[in-house]
């Protein structure tokens, strides 16, 4: 028996360095791997790796893979799905295990930062930056890091403040506008929506269909004077605990203890309880369009809502694909990149039927013409509000490299001031947990 | 209905075994009566959950929502009936294929690994030899070992060994279960030595006396180990997501994924997808019962 | 009594011979799957990173790691939330389980379907029913309505700190006693109807019968559903990930949860692994503590 454990400790020795070896010397082969490599005006013979957030053949990715295919014949694409919460582990695993597969993944705009530092993102800025004029500015922006093009944005978003019609018109109510003079505030909202409960029998009054996120309600602490949440050199200094948020997220939370909104009710829920019909009004990504258009309910749509007194800010944003520094095919994975984020109206835009808020103008435009913004009253209000929001007020997310603790730390104490903590103690604690957090990033 | 046939088992409480007179009887049958009013009670407690995930699978994806509030009747009760989450789900969620690769990797797996655990838990308990409790030890340690903590390193291991996108790689890991071997282990030492040793006089090898012996004294173990095996490959899910990249051979909990993306949720696909996937198990347990036989190897000796 | 020495001798080798034999695929699979890439885990908790993430070139770092974990408060405030979870979870979840396991075990007619019906939630995969208790549990959701129809006001099962981990610990149970009621029928099944009988013509009562008889006879399953159990729940995480996100205000945030988000969400292997790392030892201590407890005095 000694011996076959003295047998097994061995094994296990040389594995144990052959895992390290994995682990370490990441440096040197990312370097060799940014050798030179451009946009090739003729394809080459290839086969790329990508993995992405949406379904094949429900949210027809197959579709746009055999467009691409169809027009480089010579470049096969094997797409991948993976569920988006599940993207960064798989990421983890397979860009670090430096085999080159991926090529091309899907990056939470966000992110990119991150990501770029991580050392999982090849620098686009000499092949692609300049390519970029045919898309939205904001969505460049948040697909770049500290003046480089890590990544091509294929979609963008925006928030919109539904409201039920008919609630509205029963407590007699006026509909919030679409007119950036007029924009609701607030706490004009919150009355209103106190309003439809007591008199027009409204079960919620106001849901957020992207509860305690960051992304959702940056605009409350933007507008009421509180800053994106840092500050300082590559935004490592947390500000989230100042007045401005402070105030901001007092009223957040009140609208929770008011019973106004719903304590307990995830994202994954909030769409189908408006569609359900008892709620007042939703702020919800424009992704929420479609579905209304789908349902039943008498809607509109209007305008973000701003801070009494403050600048409107509306959030943007949403994915690009990047490129993989270990990919072997890196000139073929461009031409895809750039097919899909740049080519004519983008060709993810345009082969997935606009299914979503195009970073690209020309498929903002196509996007905004589709039945479901034409079809009707409330459509057409959304497209309205899109456009506008995306022109004048957007608002990125903070770019730093340490955005994934920023967006949790910050994203529980949103979650713990709708559930009735004292939102200064709240902010006061994700504060000292997000300078801790930060630490490693000196 | 579940274990006719075989020698009726009766039960840790059970006070007598032919009670004489008619009065006894009497309070007898009450007493089962009542005991199985309580255990469809626990049953209906435990089953409910599952029961409303299962009537929400039967709706239009968006009535789950909105029936929650307030509640009634149609809380529960589907007031549009519909299979289409179903079609959707072996159709363009295409769960069929995933379903058979899991159903491949689980039977694979608890096959594989029985057959490692039945000789491993046999030397475990009845040979004697030095070291036996520091390598039972090891085994103790090895299931403690979360496998999200291995998980990345292990998969990159796998992927220089040519073994992602395998089955083989959706196999290996989940065939050395300690947990199994543990189990069957406790359950060894219950056996009398005497059988091994009036055996072993006969010049019975060990294999002999595993095979012959251990193994059909232990049915309802090996169905126990063997669910146990199954049951872990079969929730598995971080582990074919790293490794699994070639849809036609990922496995059925991460379809579950297909029913939702960043911005939309659809619960009936969701609640019968994951009915799907608990139904395999559920009939197994319900169909190997029967083998759930009274051990008469133990009569007398502890 | 004792063989002549070298007939005991060889008999030894052939044992030892035999049990290699036995042992060797089970244990090469464990070693090399599970305790080597541990170790590799261990390992790294000496290192850091230089940089940030998975392709840093890792330095040593000896136990500075361990010296940021156990100098953040709320690490140490998710170690002892984790050990008393574990104190409440698992005497209720065998308790229940052993319960109900002596109920499925009477001779009941159906009790093959009533056994599958308690068998059930732990077969449905953990991301579909907790995604299914997140709805019934909302404030405005089907149990709150139960609650409302019989008197008691809605509660915040999932938004209050005091209430959100018994409820995880709800949902915990409702998946895990099934699942332990199996090997605990295994063992029920396997104690001999004489020792029943004997207790019968002695008159002891039914309770008694199962302090005094039952109980002791149930030693060996109860080890090993305590150990599994133990474990199950240490490494438990998908439902408060789910349901709560740790929250309220951390009140569901138990070690494996904070090593998961460490190493998954945060991309920080080497403190993932620590935080992993003492997780196991503290696993390690209470498993150790339950097999001497119920060891078997030979």
């Amino acid at each position: 028996m000694r011996r076959l454990s003295t047998i097994g400790l061995a094994a296990g020795m040389s594995v144990a360095l052959l895992l390290s070896a994995c682990g370490g010397g990441g440096e040197s082969a990312s370097s060799d791997a940014s050798q030179a490599w451009t946009v090739p005006t003729s394809d080459p013979t290839a086969s790329i790796n990508v993995v992405g957030i949406l379904d094949p053949k429900t949210d027809g990715m197959d579709n746009v893979v055999a467009a691409f295919e169809k027009e480089h014949p010579t470049i096969k694409v094997n797409y991948q799905h993976v569920p988006f919460d599940n993207l960064n582990s798989v990421l983890d695993s397979r860009i670090t295990a430096k085999t080159g597969d991926p090529d091309v993944f899907w990056v939470d705009q966000p992110r990119v930062p991150a990501l770029a530092t991580r050392g999982y993102l090849e620098d686009l800025t000499s092949q692609l930056s300049d390519k970029t004029s045919g898309l939205q500015e904001a969505t460049v922006t948040s697909s770049s890091f500290d003046k480089k093009l890590y990544s091509l944005p294929i979609s963008n978003s925006t928030q919109i403040l539904f409201y039920n019609k008919d609630l509205l018109d029963k407590a007699g109510v006026a509909a919030p506008s679409v007119d950036d003079a007029s924009r609701i505030t607030w706490q004009q909202l919150k009355s209103d929506a106190k309003s439809v409960q007591d008199k027009g029998g409204a079960q919620h009054g106001l849901l957020f269909g992207q509860p305690n996120r960051y992304y959702q309600l940056e605009p409350l602490p933007v507008s009421a004077g509180g800053g994106i949440g840092a500050s300082g050199e590559g935004n490592l200094t947390p500000e989230i605990n100042n007045e401005g948020w402070v105030k901001a997220m007092t009223y957040y939370g009140s609208l929770f203890s008011d019973k106004v909104t719903p304590r307990g009710i995830p994202a994954e829920q909030s769409d189908a309880t408006f569609l359900a019909g008892k709620t007042a009004y939703m702020v919800e990504g424009n992704w929420m369009v479609g579905k209304l258009a789908d349902s039943k309910l008498n809607w509109g749509a209007a305008l973000n809502p701003v801070w009494e007194g403050g600048e409107p800010a509306s959030p943007n944003g949403s994915w690009s694909v990047g490129m993989n520094p270990f990919s072997k095919n890196k000139e073929a994975a461009a031409i895809f990149m750039k097919w899909l984020a740049i080519d004519g109206e983008s060709g993810y835009a345009k082969y997935r039927s606009y299914a979503e808020l195009p970073a690209n103008i020309e498929g903002l435009k196509s996007y905004l013409a589709s039945s479901a913004f034409t079809g009707s009253e409330g459509g057409k209000q959304a497209a309205q509000v899109v456009k506008h929001e995306t022109e004048n007020t957007s608002v990125g997310r903070v770019s730093t490299v340490g955005y994934i603790e920023f967006e949790d730390i910050v994203g529980r104490a949103f979650s713990d001031i709708a559930n009735g903590t004292d939102p200064k103690k709240a902010l006061d604690s994700a504060q000292s947990q997000l300078v801790t957090a930060w630490k490693q990033y000196e | 209905m579940t274990t006719t046939g075989l020698k009726s088992p009766i039960g840790a409480m059970a006070p007598s075994v032919v009670p004489p007179s008619g009065r006894i009887d009497i309070q007898h049958k009450l007493m089962i009566g009542l005991l199985t009013v309580l255990a469809i009670g626990v049953a209906a407690t435990f089953t409910l959950p599952a029961l409303w995930m299962l009537l929400g699978s039967l709706r239009p994806g968006s009535q789950v929502i909105e029936s929650v509030s307030p509640l009634s009747w149609h809380t529960l009760i589907p007031n549009t009936w519909t299979l289409e989450n179903y079609t959707t789900l072996f159709g363009e969620l295409r769960f069929g294929t995933s379903m058979a690769n899991s159903l491949l990797v689980a039977f694979a797996s608890v096959i594989i690994g029985l057959a490692l655990s039945v000789p491993a838990a046999y030397a475990l308990t009845v040979l004697h030899f030095r070291g036996r409790e520091f390598v039972f030890s090891l085994l103790v340690i090895g299931f403690m070992i979360p496998f999200e903590a291995i998980a990345i390193p292990l998969a990159q291991l796998f992927t220089d060994w040519g073994l992602n996108n395998s089955y083989v790689g959706l196999i290996l890991p989940g065939i050395g279960n300690g947990l199994a071997i543990f189990n069957m282990r406790q359950f060894f030492q219950g056996i009398p030595v005497s059988l091994r040793e009036a055996a072993v006089i006969d010049g019975a090898s060990d294999l002999r006396i595993m095979t012959r012996i251990y193994v059909p004294l232990s049915v309802t173990t090996l169905i126990n180990s063997g669910l146990l095996i199954f049951l872990a490959q079969w929730s598995s899910y971080l582990w074919p997501l790293l490794i699994i990249s070639d849809e036609a051979k990922q496995v059925a909990p991460i379809a579950i994924a297909r029913t939702y993306t960043d911005t939309s949720f659809n619960f009936g696909q969701m609640f019968g997808g994951a009915l799907l996937i608990s139904i395999v198990p559920a009939v197994l347990l319900f169909l190997l019962q029967r083998f759930f036989a009274q051990s008469i190897a133990t009569s007398g000796e502890k | 009594m004792h063989p002549t020495v070298p007939v005991r001798h060889s008999l030894t080798r052939r044992q030892l011979r035999t049990a290699v034999l036995f042992l060797a695929p089970a244990v090469a699979a464990i070693v090399l799957l599970r305790l080597v890439p541990f170790l590799g885990a261990a390992w790294s908790t000496l290192f850091e990173r230089a940089g940030v993430g998975l392709l840093a070139e890792e330095r040593f770092a000896g136990f500075d790691n361990y010296v940021t974990l156990f100098g953040d408060p709320l690490f140490l405030n998710t170690l002892v939330r984790t050990i008393v979870f574990n104190l409440v979870i698992n005497p209720v979840q065998i308790a229940l389980a052993m319960a109900i396991a002596v109920l499925m075990t009477r001779r009941i007619p159906g009790r093959g379907i009533w056994r599958t019906a308690v068998f059930i939630p732990c077969t449905i995969p953990l991301v579909g029913s907790s995604i299914a208790w997140g709805v019934a549990l909302r404030g405005d959701g089907p149990v709150n309505g139960i609650l409302s129809a019989l008197g008691i006001g809605p509660q915040p099962f999932l938004t209050s700190p005091t209430q959100a981990l018994p409820s995880i610990i709800l949902v915990a149970s409702w998946v895990g006693i099934g699942y332990w009621m199996l090997f605990l029928i295994g063992g029920l099944n396997d104690i001999n109807n004489e020792v029943y009988e004997a207790a019968s013509i002695d008159g002891a009562s039914g309770w008694r019968t199962f302090w005094s008889i039952t109980l002791p006879l149930m030693k060996r399953p109860l080890l090993f559903v305590l150990v599994a159990d133990t474990v199950a729940n240490f490494v438990l995480f998908v439902p408060p990930q789910l349901l709560t996100n740790g929250g309220p205000e951390e009140s569901t945030t138990l070690l494996m949860f904070d090593a998961y988000r460490r190493t998954y969400t945060y991309s920080q292997p080497n403190l993932g692994a620590t935080s992993t790392l003492v997780l196991t030892l503290i696993m390690l201590l209470i498993v150790a503590i339950q097999f001497r407890l119920l060891r078997e005095r030979d």
